[in-house]
């Protein structure tokens, strides 16, 4: 009994929700950005000045484990783990901190592997026509609103949350 | 905000003149000459005229440039003088010019010298690498002592080979010994894959031999055409490599007697390329006996210029009119230098049609808030202007690049100016070195203090884009004639937006707001329909488009992204902050700081320049360019001097009188 009462006191809680944006977005962000990674080296061993313009596609997957590392760091500071004095939390303050950490958690994760596809996709365009980069990017970008929205929906709630 | 205004020329004049007037125009350089469909031309002389134009001849000279680059850039491996990276271009003078073309025999000799010098280093290179490969394969030999020639004697054979290493030679030897005592094993050598042996043995005990050998898995190596020992092989390889050695650097040597040419060479190259683009222009010209046709567009400005100009030099047919209505002529674009750089936005998405405006002077001033919301930081905006501005100055950039360069210098100023209003100077780097002692307030208010304060700025900030967006339809529907359609279109979603926009606010603003929602989407309901003749239909069309409110709401919602960048800018600013504070005030922790506050400022300046610029795009492209504009202009490229490395002028072409 000692282990769940342990398990599920708010601090264990709110503690998974920061892990999981961290590890689920950035998962996603790297297998991303190592997907375009994989198509930009396939293009810039034909034509090496193309580096510039799909190191720039490589980078759009990367935002979403920025984001998960925002959204950590929001709840870390919100409960004190990170500049200031760290409160205790009852085992339903840490459930709304989990939650708030699934947004950009899970649609962290897709996004970055979706707009990663995108992306590489983008680089073929890159390929044929480089003067049409800011479609390619356009393109990407498309995607990455999600995420945005992911972001802004679990900032907010971790920042509603009274402790 | 302006496309510059086009004038159509055609051109007819005579066979004789047509090199000089092809010099003269691309002298002005402001005309670009259309392709000339010749069935179908506007002087209605189908089946009279013929193309113009030389294929071969443009082949050659591709064939001459292509030779002379491949000379050029293989000098440049030569490194004589190392050029700056933005380095401007050199101009030549008419008599370095002259000069060059009389004496253009000699560079063809320096051309072809050194491709033959070239073409003997690559196959000094083959040999020195066949001989590596030799020496390669005999050093296991080397101690071997019988010359490699000898296969056999009088009355015994010689056998050399390799047998894995896993084979137990000690076992063969005695094996040998046993079952043909007429036979001589030696074991040359061994590596980490296999043993190197040598057996001699007498002619009689041939097959048991042979048998035996292959029981342990012998393979034969065979050295055929090399005579002597191995070492004495080996030594004679490497005494041949050294001569090569020796032989190459003489060439190079040679070759870079010739470095000094690499200037002409590239005054002769630009030159070649000046030469290949007229015969090209002529393909798009057309012909009859005596003479030629040309037709193509330039801007209005300059019709008189180029109208006296030709018109007092030359015996021809000219005529210059404005462009008419539905002609695509080319496009320019001319801003002032505010607005300038951010063409380059409007550029990577798609050039405006001739009968559209140029969006740039509405686009700019969006672009320039939206990049600063993003990124928000005043110390960050200092450093990118900072930067970008030196590169400005620095450098002489052109075209595209000089456009983004000015364009994020411009960005770095919102985004101080932003991050002054948020109270974010690289986070709150003042906060965390000084322990919470000090902090500098920010002018208007701390979104992390209050995101809901600055998304609902970011909507009204996204409703006044899209508005703008609309009021260009708006004025290009009028422009056209299109005076209802634009009243019931684009007015009354004015209302609309406004005012459900004011409802949330409640009170008595809330119930204005109700009130001009509704007149607007009753005005919607009556006017939406109007193409239907069926008045269930038109009520039904009606109800139906208020359907697109939807369409409105994502719009603007999607400009919380001003916000939710905005804020992550700063949470990885105090991330980057705190990491850097962690070991505290003593020397390490100092030196720790400094390292970490450079690093992670870069990262995270790069980063979010690259977001703001995507994102700010996006809302120009999806939210704001979804509502009017339509683009698929084709470039203004006028035919002129194009050069690669030296700035050329000096063309023989007259001037108006």
């Amino acid at each position: 009994m000692n282990i769940l009462n342990a398990l599920f006191s708010g601090n264990v809680l709110a503690l998974t929700g920061a892990a999981l944006a961290v590890i689920l977005a950035g998962v996603g962000s790297a297998k991303g950005v190592g997907l375009v990674g994989e198509t930009a080296a396939g293009l810039v061993s034909e034509e090496p000045e193309s580096f510039g313009k799909v190191l720039l596609l490589q980078a759009l997957p990367g935002t979403q484990g920025i984001y998960g590392l925002l959204t950590a760091f929001v709840i870390l500071n919100k409960i004190g783990i990170v500049g200031g004095t760290a409160v205790e939390l009852t085992t339903q303050q840490g459930f709304l901190f989990l939650m708030a950490s699934l947004p950009i958690a899970i649609v962290g994760y897709l996004s970055a592997i979706a707009q990663a596809r995108a992306a590489a996709a983008g680089i073929g365009i890159v390929a044929k026509r480089p003067e049409e980069l800011a479609k390619a990017i356009t393109f990407a970008a498309m995607v990455e609103t999600y995420a945005v929205l992911a972001l802004l929906a679990s900032i907010l709630m971790v920042f509603g949350i009274k402790v | 905000m302006a496309i510059v205004k086009m004038d159509k020329i055609s051109l007819i004049a005579l066979q004789k003149d047509r090199n000089e007037i092809i010099d003269s125009l691309m002298k002005m350089g402001v005309v670009q000459i259309e392709d000339i469909d010749a069935d179908n031309s506007e002087n209605g002389l189908s089946g009279l005229i013929a193309k113009s134009g030389d294929e071969e001849k443009v082949i050659e000279l591709d064939t001459q440039i292509e030779k002379v680059k491949a000379t050029i850039d293989y000098l440049s491996a030569f490194n004589t003088k190392k050029k700056g990276f933005f380095e401007s271009k050199r101009v030549v003078e008419k008599n370095e010019l002259n000069e060059i073309i009389k004496n253009k025999s000699d560079l063809w000799d320096i051309i072809e010298n050194i491709d033959s010098l070239n073409e003997q280093l690559s196959l000094l290179r083959s040999d020195e690498n066949r001989l590596s490969n030799l020496i390669a394969s005999l050093e296991p030999w080397e101690n071997l002592s019988i010359p490699l020639e000898v296969s056999s004697t009088k009355y015994t054979l010689v056998s050399h080979g390799v047998v894995p290493v896993t084979v137990d030679a000690e076992a063969l030897k005695s094996e040998l010994a046993e079952l043909a005592p007429q036979s001589y094993i030696e074991k040359v050598n061994r590596d980490k894959d296999q043993s190197y042996i040598s057996v001699i043995y007498h002619i009689s005990c041939g097959d048991v031999v042979t048998e035996i050998l292959k029981k342990y898995g012998f393979s034969k190596v065979s050295f055929t055409g090399l005579t002597g020992t191995p070492a004495a092989n080996i030594a004679d390889a490497k005494r041949q490599i050294a001569e090569i050695k020796e032989k190459r650097k003489n060439i190079q040597k040679k070759i870079k007697e010739f470095a000094d040419s690499r200037d002409k060479l590239e005054v002769f190259h630009d030159y070649l390329e000046i030469q290949r683009d007229k015969v090209k222009v002529l393909s798009n010209m057309a012909k009859t006996d005596k003479t030629f046709i040309l037709e193509g567009w330039l801007p209005s400005e300059k019709s008189s210029e180029v109208k006296s100009m030709i018109s007092q030099n030359w015996e021809c047919v000219l005529q210059i009119r404005p462009s008419e209505e539905g002609e695509d002529h080319p496009i320019l674009l001319r801003n002032n230098s505010l607005v300038r750089p951010f063409e380059v936005i409007t550029e990577m998405y798609s050039l405006p049609n001739p009968r559209e405006i140029d969006p740039n002077a509405v686009m700019a001033p969006f672009y320039f808030v939206f990049f600063g919301m993003m990124v928000s930081d005043a110390g960050y905006g200092l450093v990118l202007a900072l930067i970008t501005g030196i590169m400005l100055k620095k450098f002489k950039l052109q075209g595209m690049a000089q456009k983004m360069i000015s364009m994020l210098f411009f960005g770095g100023i919102s985004t101080f100016i932003w991050g002054a209003l948020f109270g974010g100077w690289f986070g709150n780097v003042v906060e965390a070195v000084t322990s919470g002692k000090f902090t500098i307030p920010p002018i208007w208010f701390n979104p992390l203090d209050d995101p809901i304060r600055l998304l609902i700025w970011s909507f009204i900030f996204g409703a006044l884009h899209i508005f703008a967006g609309m009021g260009i339809k708006a004025y290009m529907l009028i422009k056209d004639g299109h005076v209802l359609d634009a009243l019931f279109d684009i007015i009354p979603w004015y209302f609309v937006i406004t005012g459900l926009g004011m409802l949330v606010v409640g009170g008595i603003i809330g119930s204005i707001g109700k009130y001009m929602a509704i007149i607007g989407a009753v005005v919607l309901v009556l006017t939406q329909g109007r193409a239907e003749k069926n008045i269930i239909k038109r009520l039904f069309k009606g109800i139906l488009s208020l359907y697109g409110v939807t369409g409105y709401l994502s719009d603007i919602l999607s400009y919380s992204r001003l916000l939710a960048l905005g804020l992550s800018t700063g949470v990885v600013a105090t991330v980057i902050n705190t990491m850097g504070t962690l070991f505290g005030f003593n020397i390490g922790g100092i030196i720790l700081f400094i390292i970490v506050f450079i690093i992670g400022t870069v990262f995270n300046i790069a980063i979010n320049a690259l977001g703001a610029y995507v994102h700010t795009s996006r809302l120009q492209y999806v939210e704001f360019f979804g509502k009017f504009y339509e683009g698929g202009g084709k470039g203004y490229e006028p035919f002129k001097i194009k050069t690669k490395y030296t700035n050329i002028n000096i063309i023989d072409g007259r001037q108006s009188k």
